[in-house]
């Protein structure tokens, strides 16, 4: 029982110490802008590390929506039906989920390293000693980077889930592909890829937030390094997973 | 400039083969050193324990929510046809035979892999691997084995827990929130699945803790470069771990779960 007790206190003081830090992040990253060049050089990294997994999942995704769907419906004579299963299941919630959930896995653990190595090097410490303020020059070009770069990976996504999905249709299972495609565009709307968009940039934030306070916070020596970048991947994905339900509500529930 | 080019070129293609053939040969190892005494049971069993807590909680704060959007986005469908009574049944399909496999799959690598890999690292850093060979003590036998085996069984027990979750957490989007029936949800929640589709799940969920726990030793044991380096083999685990096991649900989804063509 006390170790639940110990749980729930530190629990609730991480809690607290990244309000802190969101707030300290805040206050930096509105008055001191990001370094120059820096944005754009994120944002091709992150974009470039994460794209050859994000492609590889995202067909993979794809290849089982359609051969899950095709099982699930034929028992009730709606084989026809997979282009319209996948391409809502993929549009509206699998693709930026899986988008997000790479980037927390490739460029969300890298960044917790990369700053809780600086961090137990005191580069941080020699920042501000310097008069740099360490959340404008570490956090604001990373943030601003997975901001521009997790909208197009989801969109980028979506179509090689699409596309997988309509291969494995025509190819393993012999459905008709003009079928498929007329099915698929009936079960989604232009403005359901706006709203994947506005859910990567939100992915986005928790990502880039989560993964940067546990790379700050990090404890000292090799084993603090691997504790943040354990945690920060899978805090950032069971935030991102838990909001989505309720973003989810709100974009699509219509709050009956 | 061109021929010195070439044999770099030639490195970086051929490198994902070396490491392919490396992974084998260290899965080699510890096939063998797993059926071969002195068998350290307990060690397995505390590893085993230790996974299990570790990921339990994200495991089921992730199924959970994905039951509850399965639920409230095929119902906006269902509602079309006036076939609200079919929701559980694809529920329970999506749940058991694809999303809790792979998510209890991602978020073991992500929690119980990764700490496996922090560990191993660790100690490789720190030197402590090489004293246990001192010490005449098979390293890979006491250190390796137990965490390949606990992540290799985690997987299956944590994989029932998520799709409890998942299929609880469709009840209570659907009953509570959008205010279907109770009694139709769990009546139809077996139509369309059985028995054989959660053996179908343990069995996909064993061969993905196998994948996971090779990639993470893997990863762990072969740590080098300092702190950065942990990072960095903690890192290559989370990804290594799920692009496999994607990939190899594929086969196995078409093996288990029917792939025939009509």
């Amino acid at each position: 029982m006390s170790g639940l007790r110990t749980a729930l206190a530190s629990g609730t003081r991480q809690v607290g110490a990244f309000s802190w830090f969101v707030l300290d992040f805040t206050r930096a990253a509105l008055r001191y802008g990001p370094p120059r060049g820096q944005v754009m050089r994120e944002a091709w990294r992150i974009g470039i590390a994460s794209l050859p997994i994000l492609l590889t999942i995202s067909a993979f995704v794809g290849t089982n929506l359609a051969l899950q769907g095709f099982n699930a419906f034929r028992p009730l004579g709606g084989g026809r039906l997979v282009g319209m299963f996948v391409s809502l299941a993929g549009v509206r919630e699998l693709a930026p989920m899986i988008a997000a959930a790479m980037v927390a896995a490739k460029a969300g653990t890298e960044m917790a390293s990369q700053i809780a190595v600086m961090r137990i090097g005191e580069q941080v410490d020699a920042l501000e000693v310097m008069a740099v303020n360490p959340y404008a020059y570490l956090v604001t070009p990373r943030l601003l980077g997975i901001l521009l770069v997790l909208p197009a990976l989801t969109i980028i996504s979506i179509f090689f889930m699409v596309l997988s999905g309509y291969l494995v249709s025509v190819h393993q299972l012999g459905l008709n592909g003009s079928v498929f495609l007329h099915f698929a565009s009936q079960g989604i709307a232009a403005v359901d890829f706006l709203y994947g968009a506005l859910k990567a940039m939100y992915f986005g934030l928790v990502i880039c937030t989560v993964s940067c306070f546990f790379g700050f916070t990090c404890q000292r020596g090799p084993e603090g390094v691997g504790q943040a970048t354990n945690r920060a991947v899978v805090v950032s994905a069971v935030v991102c997973v838990c909001s989505n339900y309720f973003i989810s509500e709100i974009l699509y529930g219509g709050l009956s | 400039m061109s021929h010195q080019a070439a044999p770099d070129l030639w490195v970086d293609a051929t490198s994902p083969l070396r490491a392919l053939g490396r992974i084998s040969t260290f899965a080699g190892r510890i096939a063998i050193r797993t059926v071969r005494p002195p068998w350290h049971g307990h060690l397995v069993l505390e590893s085993l324990w230790t996974t299990t807590i570790r990921c339990v909680v994200p495991v089921i704060a992730v199924c959970a929510p994905f039951g509850m959007v399965m639920s409230l986005q095929g119902l906006e469908i269902f509602r079309i046809f006036g076939a609200q009574r079919l929701l559980s049944s694809l529920v329970s399909v999506a749940i058991l035979r694809e999303l809790a496999p792979v998510m209890a799959s991602v978020l073991v690598a992500a929690q119980g892999g990764s700490s496996c890999t922090a560990e191993l690292a660790t100690m490789r850093i720190k030197e402590e691997l090489d004293a246990t060979e001192v010490m005449a003590v098979d390293s890979i036998q006491y250190h390796v084995v137990p965490r390949f085996l606990a992540l290799t069984l985690a997987c299956p027990l944590l994989y029932v827990a998520g799709a409890a979750a998942g299929i609880a957490g469709g009840f209570a989007t659907a009953v509570w929130v959008k205010g279907e029936t109770a009694g139709v949800y769990l009546s139809e929640l077996w139509t369309l699945t059985g028995p054989a589709d959660v053996w179908g799940g343990v069995a996909k969920t064993l061969i993905f803790g196998a994948i996971i726990g090779l990639v993470a030793c893997y990863h762990g044991f072969h740590a080098r470069g300092g702190a950065a380096g942990v990072g960095r083999a903690v890192n290559d685990t989370v990804v290594h771990s799920v692009v496999a096991f994607i990939i190899a649900n594929y086969f196995l989804t078409s093996a288990f779960f029917g792939g025939q063509t009509l």
